[in-house]
């Protein structure tokens, strides 16, 4: 059974907090898709502080509990919590490679569709995936009754069922008691493709559960938190320095002050396209303005017949002026190979840097080259 | 004011060549008194009330400047007020016969240098320190007036905040009127603002329990643990508190002061309704409805208290109320505030919604009941001061 989280969700707040079966939480899912995430930058512009904002504000949900709080939030005060302090730029860390330990292509289908609906694993980037997936390290249980985590101990790993079956027990008083019977309650147990603890992966919380090998020779894989949010925060930690790199080298921004850069550096969001497909077309009115982060490219112009005009490489951007005015493309841009851009769009841009008038303004914009103004 | 007052804490005695293991300094008996009538003086201007009556002592760097005169031993700590995962807030009192000693309270926080260590909190506290010293004097921040250190432990002198938390009134009310909400988000605004715009500081950990009420019902916020000075730079250590915690955050992708922004939307929501938006028993599915970022909003709130609350908890910070280009004044603009005079909001010309009930100074009626410290205490060997105490020595 593939169990991903605690069930009875300890609750790392307090002590003597206890738990119930999941998220016992009415869902409504209709009201759901009326909240801020369809909010009102649907690619429209939108102002705020207007008296008049242009689009209305989020619906109320029908759905929501009228008669006070539910029952089961707690109204207890909340403590805070923290993860190991992590700094991208300090020494220590100049030359941190993740672990990396090979896996056979089975395991390693096998740990991706188990750790997939997990929702800290489905967002991340191929690379950042394949590094998380890298690190994750054999642990071998020989026998039926170890303890691999204990309920109220730190926890540090995360963990994956390769071979085995697991009991997960939990005591209502939050940490484990003397004997047999302090485990408290069996609440599930986890076979393979199963995983759990990953709360561990956030920050040292006391573990919510005991968890106990059934069998001898079982198989976990597990994960460190402070290895786990490296791999994050360094490839983060890249994609910004590589994008306000490449924006540097745009002269229609190079007015930008370098926290400005950076702004725009966060706007930026990923493009995929396959080899053919048409990143920006001819005669379109232009919205967004790319950086090419790899692969490479090809511009085509209807006036100037069927072979490429220019070639574009990884660290080359295009469509700049569409930041200024609103004239059509002057150009096609076709994906050659597997390509990956970063775009921002001009409702972007304003919302974070105001008119790119101003910007520009600050530029002597005749310098910007002819053969550049896709 | 005499000039001798201005200078007492304007000068702490630092030794430059301090040696990593503790020793206690020579007491000079005359700065040290120096220093007690600036810290009792404090209180006399504090009443007043006026943001501009700090404004010499901060220029000045007097406000917030460490002393190696004051101990613990000159303080009398009459009532534990809170505790926080490793500090213990007192209700104190310098020692002594007189009236004014008698009659002046502060806020002595205590934090012990074993416990910050096993948390691997140092850099954190460090950051306290020096973000409280930054921001001394702003009238809706709590001021800390000086610090100071001994061999097991660091100490923070603050001003009583008498009201106590507003989470114990949101909690007893259940939930705000939507005056009452906005006042207490307009006053929170202006302390964002300022931390952002001027100081370049992300405060990190907003929520009911760290606002206090002072005497005339304006907001205090306290602790300072996770505040940091940002320096344009995103920085990645995971902090706050889970129901508040930003998506990007929980991604770690990196994050800036805009996660005071989705923050702030957070508490506005919890005040109108009672709860925060994202809550279940297991904190892992409230990181993962964060991320999904879909919020739901009760019938009765308002539409632009719901647009509001919509534009500050946009999963994307690049799209996030308060970090655009218009920064705080976004948000100051939001037709939710439009009933809101912000230059009088400063000034505290008006008191605000609920005034707490007290009677005297050193009233504490409006806090909790703590129990006792907890008698097991592991020590400060001298090999950790060896270690660690150069790590402490801003105090
Ligand atoms: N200046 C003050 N006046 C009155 N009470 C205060 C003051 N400062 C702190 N307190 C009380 O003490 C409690 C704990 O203080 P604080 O939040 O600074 O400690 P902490 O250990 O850093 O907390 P946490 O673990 O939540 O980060 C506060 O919530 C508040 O109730």
């Amino acid at each position: 059974m593939a169990q991903s989280t605690f069930p009875g969700g300890g609750n790392p707040f307090g002590p003597g907090a206890s738990g119930g079966i999941g998220n016992v939480r009415e869902e409504d899912e209709a009201a759901d898709t009326l909240g801020s995430s369809t909010g009102p930058f649907g690619g429209t512009s939108y102002t705020f502080g207007g008296p008049s904002a242009s689009q209305p504000p989020p619906a109320p949900s029908s759905a929501f509990p009228t008669g006070g709080l539910p029952d089961e939030y707690n109204t207890a005060r909340r403590t805070s919590v923290s993860a190991e302090s992590l700094n991208p730029t300090s020494e220590e860390n100049d030359n941190w490679k993740p672990p990396f330990h090979k896996k056979t292509a089975d395991q390693l289908s096998r740990l991706r569709s188990a750790v997939s609906s997990n929702f800290l694993f489905s967002a991340l980037e191929e690379e950042q995936s394949s590094l998380v997936l890298g690190a994750l390290v054999e642990n071998n249980i020989p026998a039926k009754g170890i303890k691999v985590i204990t309920q109220g101990d730190a926890g540090d790993y995360f963990y994956v069922v390769e071979r085995g079956n697991f009991d997960i027990y939990v005591n209502p008083s939050g940490t484990i008691g003397p004997g047999p019977e302090g485990m408290g309650k069996l609440v599930t147990t986890i076979g393979p493709g199963g995983s759990f603890g990953e709360l561990a992966l956030m920050y040292n919380a006391p573990r919510a559960a005991t968890v106990i090998s059934t069998e001898g020779s079982s198989t976990l894989w597990r994960l460190d938190r402070v290895t786990f949010r490296r791999i994050l925060m360094d490839s983060a930690f890249q994609r910004r320095r590589m994008y306000e790199t490449f924006l540097g080298e745009v002269p229609l921004l190079n007015t930008l002050a370098p926290y400005e850069r950076s702004k725009i550096a966060d706007a930026l969001e990923p493009r995929r396209f396959k080899s053919g497909d048409t990143i920006i077309r001819e005669g379109d009115p232009g919205e967004d303005f790319f950086l090419l982060e790899s692969g490479e490219a090809e511009v085509y112009k209807s006036d100037a017949g069927p072979n490429p005009v220019k070639q574009y490489k990884k660290g080359d951007y295009f469509g700049e002026l569409a930041l200024l005015d609103d004239k059509p493309r002057a150009a096609s841009v076709v994906a050659k190979g597997d390509v990956k851009v970063a775009v921002v769009g001009k409702d972007g841009f304003q919302r974070l840097l105001g008119p790119v008038e101003g910007i520009m303004r600050r530029n002597d914009y005749s310098k910007v080259e002819e053969t550049k103004q896709v | 004011m005499a000039a001798a007052l201005k200078n007492a804490l304007a000068h702490p005695i630092h030794s430059n060549k301090r040696n990593s293991q503790y020793r206690p300094p020579p007491i000079n008996e005359e700065q040290k008194e120096r220093e007690k009538r600036f810290v009792l003086d404090f209180q006399n201007k504090n009443i007043s009330a006026c943001p501009d009556t700090n404004t010499s002592d901060v220029k000045e760097r007097a406000l917030g400047a460490a002393s190696k005169q004051l101990r613990v031993q000159d303080f009398d700590l009459v009532k534990t007020l809170g505790t926080g995962t490793f500090a213990r807030v007192w209700l104190s009192r310098f020692r002594g016969q007189t009236s004014e000693c008698k009659s002046k309270v502060f806020a002595l926080k205590i934090l012990r240098k074993v416990d910050i260590i096993r948390l691997k909190q140092i850099e954190h506290i460090r950051n306290e320190r020096n973000t409280l010293a930054a921001v001394a004097g702003h009238p809706f921040i709590t001021t800390m007036i000086t610090s100071f250190s001994d061999k097991d432990s660091l100490y923070m002198i603050l001003d009583y905040c008498p009201g106590g938390e507003v989470f114990t009134y949101l909690r007893r009310q259940k939930k705000f009127e939507p005056e009452t909400a906005r006042f207490y988000a307009a006053e929170i605004v202006l302390i964002l603002e300022f931390l952002h715009d001027v100081k370049g500081i992300a405060y990190r950990d907003m929520k009911p329990e760290n606002i206090l009420l002072d005497a005339e019902g304006h907001v205090k916020l306290v602790d300072f643990g996770f505040a940091k000075k940002l320096l344009n730079k995103e920085t990645y250590t995971l902090c706050g508190t889970p129901e508040y915690l930003a998506p990007e955050v929980i991604r770690n992708s990196g994050h800036g002061t805009a996660v005071d922004w989705w923050a702030f939307g957070i508490l506005v929501y919890e005040f109108l309704v009672g709860q925060p938006p994202f809550w279940d028993k297991n904190p892992m599915k409230i990181y993962e409805q964060i991320c999904g970022g879909k919020i739901r909003y009760p019938q009765s709130m308002a539409p632009d208290a719901r647009d509001i609350i919509a534009g500050l908890c946009k999963v994307n910070p690049a799209q996030r109320l308060g970090n655009l280009t218009d920064g705080s004044a976004g948000v100051k603009n939001h037709p939710y505030f439009k009933t809101i005079d912000w230059d009088a909001l400063y000034h505290r010309r008006k008191k605000g919604p609920i005034l707490p009930e007290i009677k005297h100074a050193a009233d504490t009626s409006c806090f909790d009941e703590y129990e006792d410290a907890p008698e097991k205490k592991s020590v400060y060997t001298s090999d950790m001061a060896e270690k660690y105490d150069k790590e402490f020595k801003d105090f």
